[in-house]
């Protein structure tokens, strides 16, 4: 009786032995391969240490990152805190990020940009050969930039309008990322006081971080009406000069203006109310757009998904911008009419990144073309002699871009927006962003400032988007988005550093 | 007393002990680089302590099973290569006055097992003290939780430890035999009446409760203190051994059925009440949620054996350390498996399993010829015990479940668990040699 369980025990026993032995089947033949490619695989870490890695240089071809390998371990040395957000760090002891983590497997060779190349390399069982990168980032006014920010929580996002390279992609506070992607024993320390920072150093704001966008979220309220054929640059409200003073009621919410200071309210079309920056005009167009159309609008422009900077595979990610409440990383529907009518003029549930909207000026600029934005330019061949070499293994930006307005459309918004800055009530806002003022002579600046209420008793966010030169007949070559945290208002604070940004751009390069 | 030659039991643990030190010739050049034979003093002392324990066996004329020790020597020769490639600061002791590595300490705790094994096999010649006494078994093993809940200390959130002096003993690993003794003996004297007795709800006919009683007051007891002391493996362990040794008993599938479904619900209550329940089968669920945190040990583990692929990376050439700390911490002990995986490969994992299988059916064959039910049943527990634990530790190196901190008999490093599974190989080769199996086997 016994021994009859027993041997039934000895079978149950057997087939529990084959279930375990086809477990490590599962790992050590089925999913050996698949593993052996991840980035976490401690196999591929450890290569990782005692590689030699790329240089990274700036558009200039100074040298960004580099690394030497000492007593076996490859340790990273990064000349520019202000590059920190842009590429990231290198650390033996946590992992990668930003460029450094993007452009991993050529940085470090293991891949080579040539796919033929690569395949030979790969047969023959080649030692990993680490390749350089260089930046569209000119070192110059990237520096300039982080300095105009001081010390206060911020971004500036620059692109060229035309190519959609990163001329300048600030975040602030940073940090020094060298002790922790040097010696990893003595790592741990500086990571944890950054870790504990409330200032939050490690936030990439630029692309990382939400912000009520406020008034520069009309620019694309505008350019989405007119597009869409909900106004013409003419279009008036006839209520709207009453409602400045009572306030707009919709659905039985009054919606009520800023304070216009000593501006008599008038019968505004397009041009004048983007120059006094008017609630009341803007959301009654967003009211003429209608929801389905503003959201459909908005998923062109790029907002409500999650956005790369680079080619898809090896991208600088973007975290997504709402203007409404995310669903499923999707912009949800708008609620009411309420939500929809603040939301024309950057309040209600709408949340932005610096880096979307550099993309919303650059559309503008661009001739209603959305360009394909890009921060590393091309992979060299590694030097040794800390200047890049003339071998261009893979160059990226080839140019084109999304059409997500039409060129009139374009061409009436960038009207509006040269006399957001320029016009006789637009100075009193956006004036301080005129290239004029800073040194140059004969270019024009178009924008929009943005002064992004949070609620309480929290000072505003302090915004503004543009881009210049935007007078008749020129070609933009630098669009901007300029964000201060709770800095306050938009004319004061953002305004003028991205009036000096552009105009250090115009003449470093005009003189390049 | 006549001498028995055990002619198998030589032949088989020949090439495996041949095998231990060229596993020591093959890591030390793989890890020098050099062209040398190294340190060979605990291979060779590993091979004499099996020579001594076949010697002793056949002067004592021992007729216990001839394939066990050769199994034993296997699984512990895997596990002595492994833990004297690892790096030897992992573990160690520097008591009675020497500073001895980790894999010395472990081969320390083999002879001091060996010993004992030895003592049972050969001198356990009644098996009346542990029959007639298994209340007070019992005791002990309720003593030895006692002794565990007020003087042990934590490792790693379970507290299973009792410091002794110089060493650090794990009463659980005791408290599994004397629990085996207890339900063994229990069952023996009540199996007619629980298998006779009938009741039925529905299609499961259902224990006839008052018989089981005491012995499920007692269990439950365990498994409380178990559980209570967050040591999740050894609760698995014991009720696993508990529903086999009922099976064994009445051969009654639907005790098991009903313990299973029992086990379900109590894992389904500890998953809602307890956050570090939670935390583990989140962990098991997706280690790669947080793959430095706290999925840091099955994430690489998981690479550990990925890497391995199926013919290994070689002994001494797996990646056991990254950049001063090791890639797997508590590789000597809860991941020594899949150490051994990463370096033999499936190929060595294979004939690791092989080896525990070849020892868990040795065991089985023990308990079913064995001379009386008593024998029968301890013998069955015993085997279950030890190859669910293999089972237990591998399934979750593996992922197969989630993982829990117990070892792999003879081959993780660990003293109380060493010491423990000889006394287990001990008591199978007494209740084996009271059989009187042996000659016959030997001839065929």
């Amino acid at each position: 009786m016994i021994a009859t369980n027993v041997r039934r025990l000895g079978v149950y026993l057997m087939l529990a032995f084959a279930v375990v032995s086809a477990s490590a089947v599962w790992w050590q033949v089925i999913e050996a391969h698949s593993l052996s490619i991840r980035t976490d695989n401690p196999e591929v870490i450890a290569a990782r240490r005692s590689l030699p890695r790329g240089t990274i240089f700036d558009a200039s071809g100074q040298v960004l990152a580099s690394s030497e390998v000492i007593d076996g371990l490859s340790r990273r040395t990064y000349t520019d805190p202000a590059f920190t957000h842009v590429l990231g760090y290198s650390s033996l002891r946590f992992g990668t990020t930003g460029i450094e983590r993007a452009f991993e497997d050529i940085l470090v060779g293991q891949t080579d940009p040539n796919p033929i190349r690569d395949l030979i390399g790969d047969v023959l069982d080649r030692q990993p050969q680490p390749r350089d990168l260089t930046l569209t980032i000119d070192r110059r006014l990237q520096d300039f930039a982080a300095a105009q920010l001081g010390g206060d929580a911020g971004a500036v996002v620059a692109i060229d309008p035309q190519t959609g390279a990163i001329l300048a992609l600030v975040s602030a506070p940073t940090f020094d990322a060298t002790p922790i992607s040097g010696d990893p024993n003595g790592a741990q320390e500086p990571m944890d006081a950054l870790r504990n920072d409330p200032a939050e150093p490690l936030l990439a704001r630029a692309r990382q971080g939400l912000y009520v966008p406020g008034s520069i979220m009309k620019v694309f309220t505008a350019a989405t009406a007119l597009d869409a054929g909900a106004i013409t640059p003419d279009t008036t409200y006839e209520n709207q000069p009453r409602e400045e003073r009572e306030g707009f009621v919709v659905d039985g919410f009054a919606i009520r203006e800023h304070d216009l200071g000593g501006i008599q309210p008038a019968l505004w079309p397009l041009s004048p109310a983007l120059q006094v920056s008017s609630n009341i005009f803007f959301a009654h167009v967003g009211l003429d757009i209608g929801a389905d159309t503003f959201l459909d609008y908005a998923r062109r422009f790029g907002f409500c998904a999650p956005m790369r900077i680079g080619p898809p595979d090896r991208g600088l990610s973007v975290a997504a911008s709402y203007v409404t409440e995310p669903v499923d990383g999707d912009c949800g529907p708008f609620r009411d009419n309420v939500e929809l009518a603040s939301a024309s003029f950057g309040q209600g549930r709408t949340a932005v990144t610096p880096v979307q909207m550099a993309m919303l000026a650059a559309a503008i600029a661009g001739d209603g073309v959305a360009p394909n934005p890009y921060v590393v330019r091309d992979v060299r061949s590694h030097s040794e002699d800390g200047s890049p070499t003339d071998q261009v293994l893979e160059t990226f930006g080839s140019g084109g871009g999304t059409r997500v307005v039409s060129s009139a459309t374009a061409a009436a918004t960038r009207a509006a927006m040269v006399d957001a800055v320029n016009g006789e009530l637009g100075r009193l806002y956006a004036g301080q962003a005129d290239v004029t003022l800073y040194g140059i002579g004969d270019a024009r600046s178009a924008g929009k400032t943005g002064t992004a209420e949070l609620g309480g008793e929290q000072a505003p966010h302090s915004w503004f988007i543009g881009f210049a030169p935007a007078e008749q007949d020129a070609t933009p070559r630098i669009a901007i988005a300029v964000l201060l945290e709770r800095g306050g208002s938009g004319s004061a604070g953002a305004a003028p550093i991205a009036g000096r940004i552009m105009a250090e751009w115009l003449r470093l390069s005009a003189g390049s | 007393m006549r001498l028995t030659w055990r002619g198998a039991e030589f032949r088989l643990l020949l090439p495996i002990l041949l095998l231990v030190p060229l596993g020591f010739l093959v890591t030390n050049i793989a890890l020098t680089g050099a062209l040398e034979t190294g340190d060979m003093t605990l291979a060779v002392g590993f091979v004499a302590l099996f020579v001594v324990a076949h010697v002793v066996l056949v002067a004592s004329g021992h007729r216990g099973d001839q394939l066990i020790l050769p199994a034993v020597g296997a699984l512990g020769g895997i596990g002595i290569i492994m833990l004297n490639r690892l790096p030897q600061d992992l573990a160690g002791t520097s008591a009675f006055g020497l500073e001895l590595g980790m894999a010395a300490t472990q081969l320390l705790w083999f002879a001091v097992g060996m010993i004992v094994m030895l003592a049972i096999a050969v001198g356990l010649r009644d098996d009346g003290i542990l029959r007639h006494y298994k209340y007070s078994w019992a005791a002990i093993g309720i003593a030895l939780l006692a002794a565990t809940l007020v003087l042990g200390y934590e490792v790693n959130g379970a507290r299973l430890w009792i410091d002794l002096g110089p060493v650090s003993v794990q009463p659980g690993e005791l408290l599994k035999i004397v629990l085996v003794v207890f339900i063994a003996g229990y069952l023996a004297e009540t199996r007619t009446l629980l298998t006779s007795a009938r009741m039925r709800i529905g299609f499961l006919s259902i224990p006839p409760l008052p018989y089981f009683l005491p012995m499920l007051v007692l269990f439950a007891a365990v498994m409380l203190i178990v559980v209570v002391l967050n040591d999740l493996g050894t609760a698995l362990l014991f009720f696993g051994t508990f529903l086999t040794m009922l099976f064994v008993a009445t051969g009654r599938r639907s005790y098991v059925l009903i313990g299973l479904i029992l086990f379900v619900a109590g894992a389904w209550v500890a998953y809602q009440l307890f956050g570090h329940v939670q935390a583990r089968v989140d962990v098991w669920l997706d280690p790669f949620a947080d793959p430095l945190g706290a999925g840091f040990q099955p994430v690489r583990a998981i690479y550990a054996l990925g890497r391995g692929g199926v013919f290994g990376e070689g002994l001494g050439q797996g990646l056991v350390t990254l950049g001063g700390s090791l890639t797997i911490p508590f590789v000597h002990t809860d991941f020594i498996f899949t150490a051994i995986a990463e370096e033999l490969g499936l190929l060595g994992a294979f004939a690791l399993l092989g080896f525990a299988m070849i020892l868990v059916f040795r065991g089985l064959r023990i308990a079913a010829l064995a001379r009386d039910d008593f024998g029968a049943l301890l013998a069955a527990g015993l085997t279950a015990s030890l190859g669910l634990q293999t089972l237990i530790i591998i399934g979750g190196n593996t992922k197969l479940i989630p993982l829990t901190g117990i070892t792999l008999p003879f081959v993780s490093y660990g003293g109380s668990s060493v010491v423990a599974s000889f006394i287990m190989i001990g008591l199978l080769l007494a209740i084996s040699h009271r059989s009187g199996s042996a000659d016959e086997e030997a001839a065929g």
